[in-house]
Protein backbone atom coordinates (compact mmCIF):
# COMPACT_ATOMS: atom_id res chain seq x y z
CA UNK A 1 0.00 0.00 0.00
CA UNK A 2 3.41 2.26 0.27
CA UNK A 3 2.58 5.29 1.92
CA UNK A 4 -0.83 6.02 0.85
CA UNK A 5 -2.07 4.47 3.73
CA UNK A 6 -0.71 6.73 6.37
CA UNK A 7 -2.06 9.86 5.30
CA UNK A 8 -5.85 11.21 5.38
CA UNK A 9 -7.62 10.79 2.35
CA UNK A 10 -11.36 9.92 1.71
CA UNK A 11 -10.37 6.42 0.26
CA UNK A 12 -8.90 5.58 3.03
CA UNK A 13 -11.45 6.59 5.74
CA UNK A 14 -13.67 3.85 7.01
CA UNK A 15 -17.24 5.85 5.76
CA UNK A 16 -16.27 5.60 2.13
CA UNK A 17 -17.44 2.91 -0.55
CA UNK A 18 -16.61 2.90 -3.81
CA UNK A 19 -18.70 5.49 -6.34
CA UNK A 20 -16.26 5.68 -9.71
CA UNK A 21 -13.30 4.03 -9.23
CA UNK A 22 -10.73 5.36 -8.26
CA UNK A 23 -11.83 8.70 -8.67
CA UNK A 24 -14.30 9.62 -6.70
CA UNK A 25 -15.90 7.67 -3.49
CA UNK A 26 -19.10 7.58 -1.74
CA UNK A 27 -19.37 8.92 2.02
CA UNK A 28 -21.78 7.85 4.27
CA UNK A 29 -20.89 10.31 7.14
CA UNK A 30 -21.98 13.22 4.96
CA UNK A 31 -24.80 11.42 3.43
CA UNK A 32 -26.68 11.32 6.85
CA UNK A 33 -25.72 14.68 7.27
CA UNK A 34 -27.26 15.95 4.16
CA UNK A 35 -24.21 16.81 2.50
CA UNK A 36 -23.22 15.71 -0.82
CA UNK A 37 -21.74 12.50 -0.55
CA UNK A 38 -19.58 11.86 -3.61
CA UNK A 39 -16.39 13.02 -3.07
CA UNK A 40 -12.71 12.91 -4.34
CA UNK A 41 -10.72 9.64 -3.35
CA UNK A 42 -7.73 12.09 -2.32
CA UNK A 43 -9.69 14.84 -0.23
CA UNK A 44 -10.69 14.36 3.35
CA UNK A 45 -12.32 15.67 6.12
CA UNK A 46 -12.39 16.61 9.78
CA UNK A 47 -14.78 13.24 10.13
CA UNK A 48 -11.83 10.76 9.14
CA UNK A 49 -11.34 7.84 10.55
CA UNK A 50 -8.85 4.75 9.44
CA UNK A 51 -10.62 2.04 7.45
CA UNK A 52 -10.21 -0.91 8.87
CA UNK A 53 -9.52 -3.28 5.59
CA UNK A 54 -7.67 -1.58 3.01
CA UNK A 55 -7.98 -1.17 -0.34
CA UNK A 56 -6.56 0.47 -3.95
CA UNK A 57 -8.24 3.14 -3.37
CA UNK A 58 -5.77 5.78 -2.66
CA UNK A 59 -2.79 3.67 -4.70
CA UNK A 60 -4.65 3.62 -7.70
CA UNK A 61 -6.10 7.47 -7.47
CA UNK A 62 -2.76 8.97 -6.64
CA UNK A 63 -1.47 6.84 -9.81
CA UNK A 64 -4.13 8.39 -11.85
CA UNK A 65 -3.00 11.77 -10.17
CA UNK A 66 0.72 11.17 -10.98
CA UNK A 67 -0.06 10.31 -14.51
CA UNK A 68 -1.63 13.18 -15.60
CA UNK A 69 1.16 15.53 -14.01
CA UNK A 70 3.54 13.84 -16.16
CA UNK A 71 0.81 14.08 -18.69
CA UNK A 72 0.66 17.56 -18.57
CA UNK A 73 4.15 17.96 -18.24
CA UNK B 1 -47.46 -54.84 -8.37
CA UNK B 2 -46.65 -57.24 -10.85
CA UNK B 3 -43.32 -58.40 -11.99
CA UNK B 4 -44.54 -56.87 -15.72
CA UNK B 5 -45.91 -53.77 -14.18
CA UNK B 6 -42.31 -52.69 -13.60
CA UNK B 7 -41.71 -53.45 -17.52
CA UNK B 8 -44.74 -51.37 -19.20
CA UNK B 9 -42.61 -48.72 -21.16
CA UNK B 10 -38.62 -49.30 -22.40
CA UNK B 11 -36.09 -46.30 -22.53
CA UNK B 12 -35.84 -45.46 -25.92
CA UNK B 13 -32.64 -43.36 -27.47
CA UNK B 14 -32.11 -40.32 -27.65
CA UNK B 15 -32.45 -39.24 -31.65
CA UNK B 16 -30.52 -35.68 -32.39
CA UNK B 17 -30.48 -36.31 -35.79
CA UNK B 18 -33.23 -34.14 -37.42
CA UNK B 19 -33.53 -32.31 -34.03
CA UNK B 20 -34.31 -28.54 -34.99
CA UNK B 21 -35.94 -26.65 -31.95
CA UNK B 22 -35.84 -26.70 -28.20
CA UNK B 23 -38.83 -28.89 -27.94
CA UNK B 24 -38.04 -31.64 -30.63
CA UNK B 25 -34.93 -32.26 -27.90
CA UNK B 26 -37.30 -32.18 -24.82
CA UNK B 27 -39.56 -34.56 -26.55
CA UNK B 28 -36.15 -37.00 -27.35
CA UNK B 29 -35.96 -36.18 -23.62
CA UNK B 30 -39.16 -37.20 -22.60
CA UNK B 31 -38.95 -40.67 -24.93
CA UNK B 32 -35.60 -41.46 -22.68
CA UNK B 33 -37.45 -40.68 -19.64
CA UNK B 34 -34.63 -41.04 -17.75
CA UNK B 35 -32.76 -39.07 -14.91
CA UNK B 36 -32.56 -35.55 -15.70
CA UNK B 37 -33.67 -34.96 -19.14
CA UNK B 38 -36.81 -37.23 -17.63
CA UNK B 39 -37.19 -35.16 -15.19
CA UNK B 40 -37.02 -31.50 -17.18
CA UNK B 41 -39.24 -33.01 -19.63
CA UNK B 42 -41.60 -34.14 -17.25
CA UNK B 43 -41.53 -30.04 -15.65
CA UNK B 44 -42.48 -28.98 -19.16
CA UNK B 45 -45.09 -30.97 -19.27
CA UNK B 46 -46.71 -29.81 -15.90
CA UNK B 47 -45.82 -26.55 -17.09
CA UNK B 48 -47.52 -26.68 -19.90
CA UNK B 49 -50.75 -28.10 -18.20
CA UNK B 50 -50.57 -25.69 -15.68
CA UNK B 51 -50.60 -22.52 -18.22
CA UNK B 52 -53.49 -24.72 -20.00
CA UNK B 53 -55.15 -25.01 -17.04
CA UNK B 54 -57.60 -21.70 -16.95
CA UNK B 55 -58.37 -22.49 -13.04
CA UNK B 56 -54.34 -22.19 -11.96
CA UNK B 57 -52.72 -19.52 -10.80
CA UNK B 58 -49.06 -19.90 -11.51
CA UNK B 59 -46.85 -18.78 -9.09
CA UNK B 60 -42.93 -18.46 -9.65
CA UNK B 61 -40.84 -18.57 -6.85
CA UNK B 62 -36.99 -16.80 -7.49
CA UNK B 63 -33.51 -17.03 -5.59
CA UNK B 64 -30.05 -17.25 -6.00
CA UNK B 65 -28.47 -15.76 -8.95
CA UNK B 66 -31.31 -15.57 -11.29
CA UNK B 67 -30.54 -12.05 -12.64
CA UNK B 68 -26.24 -11.86 -12.16
CA UNK B 69 -26.49 -15.68 -14.19
CA UNK B 70 -28.47 -13.80 -17.15
CA UNK B 71 -32.21 -15.29 -16.63
CA UNK B 72 -33.53 -11.42 -16.36
CA UNK B 73 -35.03 -11.07 -19.43
CA UNK B 74 -36.52 -14.77 -19.56
CA UNK B 75 -38.54 -13.74 -15.88
CA UNK B 76 -39.30 -10.58 -17.54
CA UNK B 77 -40.97 -11.75 -21.09
CA UNK B 78 -42.91 -14.18 -18.52
CA UNK B 79 -44.42 -11.62 -16.59
CA UNK B 80 -45.54 -9.63 -20.14
CA UNK B 81 -46.88 -12.42 -21.61
CA UNK B 82 -48.63 -13.21 -18.73
CA UNK B 83 -47.41 -17.05 -18.37
CA UNK B 84 -46.70 -15.99 -14.29
CA UNK B 85 -49.27 -14.59 -12.08
CA UNK B 86 -47.83 -14.18 -9.10
CA UNK B 87 -43.96 -13.48 -8.11
CA UNK B 88 -42.41 -14.85 -4.76
CA UNK B 89 -38.57 -13.48 -4.78
CA UNK B 90 -35.55 -12.74 -2.61
CA UNK B 91 -34.84 -9.64 -1.69
CA UNK B 92 -31.28 -9.95 -3.55
CA UNK B 93 -32.72 -11.04 -6.77
CA UNK B 94 -34.43 -8.18 -7.04
CA UNK B 95 -31.70 -5.71 -5.95
CA UNK B 96 -29.93 -7.47 -9.03
CA UNK B 97 -32.57 -6.60 -11.08
CA UNK B 98 -32.69 -3.39 -9.72
CA UNK B 99 -28.75 -2.70 -10.31
CA UNK B 100 -29.01 -3.53 -13.89
CA UNK B 101 -32.65 -1.33 -14.15
CA UNK B 102 -30.26 2.00 -13.07
CA UNK B 103 -27.76 0.68 -15.36
CA UNK B 104 -25.44 -1.00 -13.41
CA UNK B 105 -24.29 -4.81 -14.85
CA UNK B 106 -23.12 -8.32 -13.92
CA UNK B 107 -19.89 -9.47 -15.34
CA UNK B 108 -18.29 -12.92 -16.60
CA UNK B 109 -15.33 -13.65 -13.49
CA UNK B 110 -14.01 -16.61 -12.36
CA UNK B 111 -13.73 -18.57 -9.12
CA UNK B 112 -10.10 -18.42 -9.62
CA UNK B 113 -9.10 -15.14 -8.30
CA UNK B 114 -7.77 -14.15 -5.40
CA UNK B 115 -10.58 -12.61 -3.28
CA UNK B 116 -8.92 -10.23 -1.14
CA UNK B 117 -7.63 -8.62 -3.78
CA UNK B 118 -11.36 -8.29 -5.28
CA UNK B 119 -12.00 -6.45 -1.81
CA UNK B 120 -9.40 -4.67 -2.35
CA UNK B 121 -10.37 -3.23 -6.35
CA UNK B 122 -14.11 -2.90 -4.90
CA UNK B 123 -15.53 -6.11 -6.65
CA UNK B 124 -18.29 -8.37 -5.06
CA UNK B 125 -18.04 -12.06 -6.48
CA UNK B 126 -20.88 -14.08 -7.08
CA UNK B 127 -18.95 -17.68 -7.84
CA UNK B 128 -17.78 -16.93 -11.44
CA UNK B 129 -20.01 -14.10 -11.62
CA UNK B 130 -18.19 -10.30 -10.66
CA UNK B 131 -20.30 -7.19 -9.41
CA UNK B 132 -18.69 -3.53 -9.23
CA UNK B 133 -19.23 -1.84 -5.53
CA UNK B 134 -20.18 1.23 -7.30
CA UNK B 135 -23.07 -0.49 -9.06
CA UNK B 136 -24.72 -1.18 -5.43
CA UNK B 137 -23.18 2.08 -4.11
CA UNK B 138 -25.41 3.89 -7.04
CA UNK B 139 -28.53 1.83 -6.68
CA UNK B 140 -28.31 2.61 -2.48
CA UNK B 141 -28.17 6.28 -3.42
CA UNK B 142 -31.20 5.86 -6.30
CA UNK B 143 -32.91 3.77 -3.25
CA UNK B 144 -32.61 5.95 -0.93
CA UNK B 145 -34.05 8.55 -2.37
CA UNK B 146 -37.10 6.60 -3.60
CA UNK B 147 -37.35 5.94 0.29
CA UNK B 148 -37.77 9.26 0.70
CA UNK B 149 -40.33 9.49 -1.47
CA UNK B 150 -42.62 6.78 -0.74
CA UNK B 151 -42.89 7.50 2.47
CA UNK B 152 -43.69 10.49 2.11
CA UNK B 153 -46.39 9.91 -0.24
CA UNK B 154 -47.37 7.65 2.52
CA UNK B 155 -47.26 9.62 4.89
CA UNK B 156 -45.53 7.12 7.31
CA UNK B 157 -47.86 4.54 6.43
CA UNK B 158 -46.20 0.37 6.41
CA UNK B 159 -46.29 -0.74 3.05
CA UNK B 160 -46.63 -4.62 2.89
CA UNK B 161 -43.82 -6.05 0.91
CA UNK B 162 -45.90 -6.27 -2.45
CA UNK B 163 -46.93 -2.93 -2.31
CA UNK B 164 -43.19 -2.16 -1.73
CA UNK B 165 -42.03 -4.14 -5.13
CA UNK B 166 -44.73 -2.13 -6.45
CA UNK B 167 -43.61 1.30 -5.19
CA UNK B 168 -40.15 0.47 -6.32
CA UNK B 169 -41.09 -0.87 -10.11
CA UNK B 170 -43.26 2.41 -10.59
CA UNK B 171 -40.27 4.96 -10.03
CA UNK B 172 -37.84 2.23 -12.46
CA UNK B 173 -37.88 3.41 -16.16
CA UNK B 174 -35.79 0.39 -17.81
CA UNK B 175 -38.92 -1.93 -19.73
CA UNK B 176 -36.52 -5.20 -19.01
CA UNK B 177 -36.73 -4.80 -15.76
CA UNK B 178 -38.85 -7.69 -13.58
CA UNK B 179 -39.63 -4.89 -11.20
CA UNK B 180 -40.89 -2.66 -13.84
CA UNK B 181 -42.35 -5.28 -16.22
CA UNK B 182 -44.50 -6.66 -12.89
CA UNK B 183 -45.67 -3.18 -11.93
CA UNK B 184 -46.69 -2.40 -15.61
CA UNK B 185 -48.29 -5.87 -16.11
CA UNK B 186 -50.26 -5.92 -12.64
CA UNK B 187 -48.22 -8.95 -11.55
CA UNK B 188 -47.48 -8.80 -7.59
CA UNK B 189 -43.99 -9.48 -6.33
CA UNK B 190 -44.04 -10.80 -3.12
CA UNK B 191 -40.67 -10.17 -1.27
CA UNK B 192 -40.62 -11.76 2.21
CA UNK B 193 -37.00 -11.49 2.95
CA UNK B 194 -37.15 -7.89 1.97
CA UNK B 195 -34.96 -6.85 4.83
CA UNK B 196 -32.22 -9.73 4.56
CA UNK B 197 -31.14 -7.78 1.22
CA UNK B 198 -29.67 -4.46 0.12
CA UNK B 199 -33.40 -3.43 -0.01
CA UNK B 200 -33.17 -3.41 4.02
CA UNK B 201 -29.87 -2.43 4.42
CA UNK B 202 -30.40 0.79 3.00
CA UNK B 203 -33.18 1.27 5.18
CA UNK B 204 -30.28 2.41 7.35
CA UNK B 205 -28.94 4.58 5.10
CA UNK B 206 -32.86 6.38 4.63
CA UNK B 207 -33.47 6.78 8.14
CA UNK B 208 -30.06 8.35 9.26
CA UNK B 209 -30.85 11.02 7.20
CA UNK B 210 -30.53 14.13 9.92
CA UNK B 211 -34.44 15.32 9.74
CA UNK B 212 -35.79 12.42 7.68
CA UNK B 213 -38.77 12.28 8.08
CA UNK B 214 -41.41 10.45 7.56
CA UNK B 215 -39.06 6.95 7.34
CA UNK B 216 -40.17 4.12 4.95
CA UNK B 217 -42.39 1.75 7.21
CA UNK B 218 -42.41 -1.87 6.15
CA UNK B 219 -44.77 -4.37 7.83
CA UNK B 220 -43.94 -8.26 7.51
CA UNK B 221 -47.09 -9.69 8.16
CA UNK B 222 -48.85 -7.47 5.86
CA UNK B 223 -49.05 -9.02 2.87
CA UNK B 224 -50.00 -12.63 4.49
CA UNK B 225 -53.84 -12.40 4.08
CA UNK B 226 -53.08 -10.97 0.19
CA UNK B 227 -50.96 -13.89 -0.69
CA UNK B 228 -53.14 -16.04 1.16
CA UNK B 229 -56.22 -14.97 -0.15
CA UNK B 230 -55.13 -15.47 -3.90
CA UNK B 231 -54.85 -18.99 -2.74
CA UNK B 232 -57.92 -19.19 -1.96
CA UNK B 233 -59.26 -17.70 -4.55
CA UNK B 234 -57.84 -19.74 -7.37
CA UNK B 235 -59.30 -22.97 -7.67
CA UNK B 236 -56.32 -24.17 -8.50
CA UNK B 237 -52.90 -23.43 -7.31
CA UNK B 238 -49.47 -24.19 -8.97
CA UNK B 239 -45.64 -23.46 -8.28
CA UNK B 240 -42.16 -23.10 -10.67
CA UNK B 241 -39.39 -22.95 -8.19
CA UNK B 242 -35.99 -21.64 -8.78
CA UNK B 243 -33.66 -22.44 -5.80
CA UNK B 244 -35.83 -22.98 -2.50
CA UNK B 245 -35.66 -20.95 0.59
CA UNK B 246 -38.32 -18.44 1.90
CA UNK B 247 -39.95 -18.38 -1.36
CA UNK B 248 -40.73 -21.76 -2.31
CA UNK B 249 -41.93 -21.67 1.63
CA UNK B 250 -43.87 -18.38 1.48
CA UNK B 251 -46.02 -20.35 -2.29
CA UNK B 252 -45.84 -23.54 -0.25
CA UNK B 253 -47.28 -22.18 3.33
CA UNK B 254 -49.85 -19.83 1.65
CA UNK B 255 -51.25 -23.19 -0.27
CA UNK B 256 -51.80 -24.89 2.89
CA UNK B 257 -53.22 -21.74 5.44
CA UNK B 258 -55.82 -21.16 2.95
CA UNK B 259 -56.60 -24.68 2.56
CA UNK B 260 -56.19 -25.79 -0.63
CA UNK B 261 -52.72 -27.67 -1.23
CA UNK B 262 -50.57 -26.83 -4.61
CA UNK B 263 -52.11 -28.54 -7.87
CA UNK B 264 -48.81 -28.50 -9.82
CA UNK B 265 -45.37 -27.96 -8.59
CA UNK B 266 -42.04 -27.66 -9.78
CA UNK B 267 -38.91 -27.57 -8.35
CA UNK B 268 -35.24 -26.77 -9.88
CA UNK B 269 -32.51 -27.08 -7.16
CA UNK B 270 -29.16 -28.61 -6.56
CA UNK B 271 -29.97 -28.41 -2.79
CA UNK B 272 -30.32 -32.20 -1.11
CA UNK B 273 -33.33 -33.20 0.87
CA UNK B 274 -31.14 -35.10 4.19
CA UNK B 275 -30.39 -31.97 5.98
CA UNK B 276 -33.86 -31.19 6.62
CA UNK B 277 -33.98 -28.01 5.44
CA UNK B 278 -36.50 -27.01 3.05
CA UNK B 279 -34.89 -26.29 -0.36
CA UNK B 280 -33.75 -29.95 -0.56
CA UNK B 281 -37.24 -31.57 0.36
CA UNK B 282 -38.56 -33.49 -1.88
CA UNK B 283 -41.99 -32.32 -3.15
CA UNK B 284 -43.36 -36.10 -1.69
CA UNK B 285 -42.43 -34.28 1.66
CA UNK B 286 -44.60 -31.35 1.09
CA UNK B 287 -47.55 -32.91 0.38
CA UNK B 288 -47.22 -34.66 3.99
CA UNK B 289 -47.58 -31.19 5.70
CA UNK B 290 -50.79 -30.52 3.19
CA UNK B 291 -49.08 -27.77 1.26
CA UNK B 292 -49.38 -29.70 -2.05
CA UNK B 293 -52.22 -32.47 -2.99
CA UNK B 294 -51.20 -35.95 -2.69
CA UNK B 295 -52.43 -36.18 -6.63
CA UNK B 296 -50.73 -33.27 -7.97
CA UNK B 297 -48.29 -33.40 -11.01
CA UNK B 298 -44.93 -33.02 -9.42
CA UNK B 299 -41.64 -32.75 -10.41
CA UNK B 300 -38.04 -31.79 -9.03
CA UNK B 301 -35.38 -31.13 -11.34
CA UNK B 302 -32.01 -32.06 -9.90
CA UNK B 303 -30.01 -29.31 -12.07
CA UNK B 304 -28.49 -25.81 -12.15
CA UNK B 305 -31.32 -23.39 -12.68
CA UNK B 306 -29.36 -21.72 -15.51
CA UNK B 307 -29.20 -24.55 -17.39
CA UNK B 308 -32.78 -26.12 -16.77
CA UNK B 309 -34.83 -22.75 -16.73
CA UNK B 310 -34.39 -21.19 -19.95
CA UNK B 311 -34.83 -25.06 -21.79
CA UNK B 312 -38.46 -25.16 -19.83
CA UNK B 313 -39.15 -21.96 -20.93
CA UNK B 314 -38.19 -22.32 -24.39
CA UNK B 315 -39.86 -26.13 -24.45
CA UNK B 316 -43.03 -24.68 -23.68
CA UNK B 317 -43.44 -21.49 -25.19
CA UNK B 318 -42.44 -23.45 -28.41
CA UNK B 319 -45.35 -25.96 -27.48
CA UNK B 320 -47.77 -23.12 -26.83
CA UNK B 321 -47.10 -21.30 -29.90
CA UNK B 322 -47.13 -17.24 -30.30
CA UNK B 323 -50.91 -17.20 -30.83
CA UNK B 324 -51.58 -18.78 -27.27
CA UNK B 325 -53.29 -15.84 -25.16
CA UNK B 326 -53.34 -16.99 -21.50
CA UNK B 327 -56.00 -15.11 -19.49
CA UNK B 328 -55.40 -15.29 -15.40
CA UNK B 329 -57.77 -16.27 -13.68
CA UNK B 330 -56.80 -13.40 -11.30
CA UNK B 331 -56.66 -10.08 -12.38
CA UNK B 332 -54.83 -7.95 -10.18
CA UNK B 333 -55.84 -4.22 -10.05
CA UNK B 334 -53.95 -1.30 -10.66
CA UNK B 335 -53.62 0.45 -6.94
CA UNK B 336 -50.73 -1.23 -5.05
CA UNK B 337 -52.72 -1.58 -1.76
CA UNK B 338 -55.75 -3.09 -2.84
CA UNK B 339 -54.31 -6.80 -5.01
CA UNK B 340 -56.59 -9.30 -3.39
Amino acid sequence: MGNASTEKYCGNCDSHNSYSYPKQVFCSTRYAQNLNPIVDTLWHCGNWNQVSQECYCVREALRNKNVSLVTEH
Amino acid sequence: MERKDYLQTPVKHIKIDGVQTVDQLMRQFKSSGALGAGRLATACDIYEKMLKDKDCTVFLALSGTVVPAGMRTIVTDLIRKKLVDVIVSTGACMVHDAIEAIGGHHYIGSPAVNDAELYRYHLFRIYDIFVPEEDYVKLDLTLSRMYDDIAQEHKGESLASNEFSWEIGKRLTDKNSILRAAYEENIPIFLPAVRDSEFGFIHWLHAAQEKQKPILQLDAFKDVPTICGICAKSPKNGMIVIGGGMPRNTIQSSALASKKGLDYGIVITLDRPETGGLSGSTLEETVSWGKMKGEADHVMVIGEALMVFPFLVASVTERLGPSFNRTPFIQFGKTSGKRS
